[in-house]
């Protein structure tokens, strides 16, 4: 009798397999509008080539008419949800270039853009499922400023298996550095390597024998940093003198590691560290402690350093954008700019100024220049163009940060910084911009 | 231990009766034929998914429904079972369902070794045992992260050909048939094991033991008295209801390809329970129902509601359970059980012919399928 049913079973199960089978395959046009494209460029060898790379390549999904359809990835709820407002600027980006036309592409055309957010609440095992949502269902060309390293790395093989590209990272994990490897992920921000080489090179200028105390935040982000100033301090007087790694999920704050690393000796603080985590450490040093203290990029925002009480006086960056906060640069056109059609899009000003909502502004004009160097409007065709970029700039890049990118060699867009110090609310330039062209990966620790 | 309900009809069934009886499953079969070839490949791996907390719930069925202990804490022996799975095949390259075998072992010892105090606690207080078990196995994943991979994930992978090297690549399950898509294979491969698994289950229910786990859950003094070993029975029904679950979570490995933390927190432990609740504790099928409910609930239904009230899905879902355990407190099969058995007994009062229903309450667990 058990044995029957069993075999009653399977055989039921597999008949209908077979039938079910029989029946014809998945209807693959329900999803999208896509047809198969072959490569487009053909003068000279582009970094990729769908004919060879990809299976299946669906090359314009998501372009309907004169609407493309873009997908992106955030935390909208969660501990981590001050990141929705980049989301917010990216949004602001599409909804000014919709009213005013569309995004021009190569084929003359202007396009509409339909942007299709979805909530992963930073958390890698909720974004596979809803990225394959925005692929399979919603039909999106491409990913625009997904939030996260670990999120973004929890989709990497299925994008890029699937030749989907995943645009303007917002992230600046060395991981994304390997575009031989994942050619359809770009960073839409400077490799943590660089920036703390870029903090490396200037404490040499000014102190060069400094000893510095590290604040690490103990996963692929702040695990970055430090493996990148390990490797920039060999070969020169500048010494570690004491780390402390912090686990931002452990529910702890920095108080105990900060007054460890205070009784280290070291004349240098580095603060590697993000979210509201990296503020509160600068309000936790103690008034017998003075060291020269340098601060994550993510954590330079106005919004950010409101919480330190009053700490940020004084703190060094590496800056790689326009402040939309810093009265020196409200007069840049690119601000002026942002100010304006982000608020008309409907950005407050709190938004605005946050330094927050203009890293997603970046994001959408990194992909608008993206389509509007393509050569048809095609996902390789734009992956292509952002690989083989030339002295060019988008959204609130500092006007000296040059970028430059190859798919093979390059894979950073944005690689300059100058160092900064924090004066009453503003950033005072303390060493010119250094574009670090194609040196990225040459950064990265182990 | 409640009697079957046996009525005259059963014993000289019509054959309207039969077919009856007989299209629910046939009509199930179909569907669950045709689904993986209706949806995108997404939608078959979460069904996938919902398929590996079937699996789970049954286990938990077993240990909660039939044996009458309670366990808030088998969302970390699914975890145990994934990550076992997970640290075979990327660190030993066990093949891959060498390694659910293998999860299913280490599950039973693990299930054993949680159950040891429910020989001494019981009720409440074992459910306060497991839940600490829940609670602490995310920590403890973050703790081991040279094993585990902490919150940066597990990605389990085998060395795989991309782009002309060798790399490490994220598993997967090839389809060898011509006309199926991995995700299709996958999902066939997957109701294949959770059949068999809910049909061994019912095999065991049915059988001597499955009749010993009910007696010391309805009285453990009189199943004593009758000569069945409680503490063995209660302590091979842990083990056994783990391992099952640890078949659910390697499953759930291999549906995923990495696994996280986060996937693995106390909310899971009792997604589980949800799930062998409302499909109704102490029937078979009730926990695939369950599952399926609760699939269908946080991967279909919330995602099409608003942004802005889809924080607060769990608070839906617990104004869902009070409404359903309000109507039937049986969950969905219970439910369905007095339906059934209102209508027959107006049928048969109709009729004038033919015993009533009696015995006890269909709404309430019994021990048949």
């Amino acid at each position: 009798m058990k044995k029957t049913s069993i075999q009653v079973s399977a055989a039921l199960l597999l008949g209908f397999a077979l039938i079910g089978g029989a029946c014809g395959g998945r209807d693959d046009s329900s999803s999208s509008e896509s047809t198969e494209t072959t490569a487009s460029d053909s003068t000279e060898a582009a970094f990729i080539d769908p004919a060879a790379d990809c299976t299946d390549y669906k090359g314009t999904q998501g372009v309907t008419g004169d609407t493309i359809k873009i997908g992106t990835v955030r935390p909208e709820s969660g501990s981590y949800a001050i990141y929705d407002n980049v989301t917010k600027g990216l949004e602001a980006y599409f909804k000014s270039a919709n009213a005013a036309g569309g995004l021009p592409a190569a084929d003359g055309k202007k396009y509409q853009v339909e942007l299709i957010k979805k909530n992963d609440e930073y958390d890698p095992a909720k974004t596979p499922a809803l990225v394959k949502q925005l692929v399979e269902e919603d039909g999106v060309f491409a990913l625009v400023g997904n939030i996260g390293t670990e999120t973004n790395k929890s989709v990497r093989d299925y994008l890029n298996e699937n030749c989907v590209p995943n645009i303007a990272l917002a992230t600046g994990s060395t991981q994304w550095g390997d575009a031989n490897a994942y050619p359809w992920y770009i960073s839409g921000l400077p490799s943590y390597a660089t920036e703390a080489n870029a903090w490396i090179s200037y404490l040499e200028e000014v102190n060069p024998t400094a000893k510095i105390a590290l604040l690490y935040q103990d996963d692929d982000f702040g695990q970055s940093y430090k493996a990148a100033i390990e490797k920039a301090i060999e070969g020169t007087k500048i010494t570690l003198v004491g780390e402390e790694g912090f686990n931002p999920l452990a529910g702890s704050t920095t108080e105990a590691s900060v007054a460890k690393l205070s009784q280290s000796g070291a004349d240098t603080f580095i603060v590697g560290v993000g979210g509201t985590a990296c503020p509160l450490t600068l309000s936790f040093v103690p008034t017998t402690w003075t060291p020269m203290t340098m601060i994550s990029v993510t954590c330079a925002s106005k919004t950010a350093l409101a919480l330190a009480g009053g700490k940020d006086q004084g703190v060094y960056m590496a800056q790689p954008t326009l402040d939309p906060a810093d009265p020196a640069d409200q007069t840049n056109p690119k601000v002026v700019e942002f100010a304006t059609q982000g608020a008309a899009a409907g950005l407050d000003e709190a938004q605005i100024q946050g330094g927050i909502a203009s890293v997603g502004w970046g994001f959408g004009s990194m992909f608008a220049m993206g389509l509007e160097n393509a050569t048809t409007v095609d996902r390789a065709a734009v992956m292509n163009a952002l690989y083989s970029l030339q002295d060019t700039t988008f959204g609130l890049l500092r006007d000296e940060v040059t970028v430059n990118t190859d798919g093979a060699k390059d894979p950073w867009a944005v690689e300059g910084f100058r160092i900064v110090q924090r004066e009453n609310g503003a950033w005072v330039e303390k060493a010119p911009v250094t574009n670090e062209e194609g040196k990225s990966n040459s950064f990265a620790g182990q | 231990m409640s009697a079957t309900v046996t009525t005259g009809a059963s014993s000289r069934r019509s054959p309207s009766d039969w077919a009856l009886k007989v299209a629910p499953w046939v009509l199930l079969f179909v569907i669950l034929a045709i689904v993986p070839f209706q949806f995108p490949s997404f939608r078959v791996e979460q069904i996938c998914f919902w398929m590996t907390l079937a699996i789970a719930a049954c286990g938990l069925n077993l240990l909660t429904g039939y044996n009458g202990q309670i366990s808030v804490g088998h969302g970390a022996l699914f975890g145990i079972g994934a990550y076992t799975t997970g640290i075979l095949i990327t660190e030993f390259g066990v093949p891959l369902f060498g390694a659910t075998v293998a999860s299913a072992v280490v599950c039973f010892a693990a299930g054993i070794l949680i159950g040891l105090p429910a020989l001494r606690i019981k009720g409440l207080y074992l459910a306060l045992v497991t839940l600490a078990v829940a609670t602490l196995f995310p920590l403890f994943l973050e703790q081991f992260s040279a094993i585990t991979g902490g919150s940066g994930g597990l990605q389990i992978t085998s060395p795989q050909l991309y782009r002309g090297e060798m790399r490490e690549r994220p598993i997967r399950l090839e389809s060898p048939v011509a006309g199926l898509e991995n995700d299709q294979w996958k999902y066939f491969v997957f109701l294949g094991i959770t059949v068999v698994i809910f049909i061994l289950s019912r095999n065991l229910i049915k059988s001597r033991v499955g009749r010993s786990l009910v007696a010391v859950r309805d009285n453990e003094v009189a199943a004593e008295s009758s000569g069945i070993p409680v503490s063995q029975v209660k302590i091979v029904t842990f083990g056994l209801s783990a391992a099952i679950a640890g078949i659910g979570g390697s499953l759930f490995a291999l549906d995923q390809g990495q696994l996280y933390p986060s996937s693995f927190t106390i909310v899971l432990s009792i997604y589980i329970l949800v799930a062998v609740v409302v499909g109704g504790a102490a029937s078979i099928i009730g926990p695939a129902i369950g599952a399926v409910f609760y699939g269908l609930f946080s991967d279909v239904i919330v995602q099409q509601m608003p942004d802005r009230i889809q924080p607060a899905r769990a608070v839906i879902l617990g104004v869902l359970l009070i409404l359903l355990m309000l109507l039937a407190p049986g969950g969905i099969v219970g439910g369905f059980r007095t339906l059934q058995a209102k209508w027959s007994a107006r049928r048969s009062s109709a009729h004038n012919s033919g015993p009533s229903v009696t015995g006890p309450s269909a709404t309430g667990p019994e021990a048949t399928a």
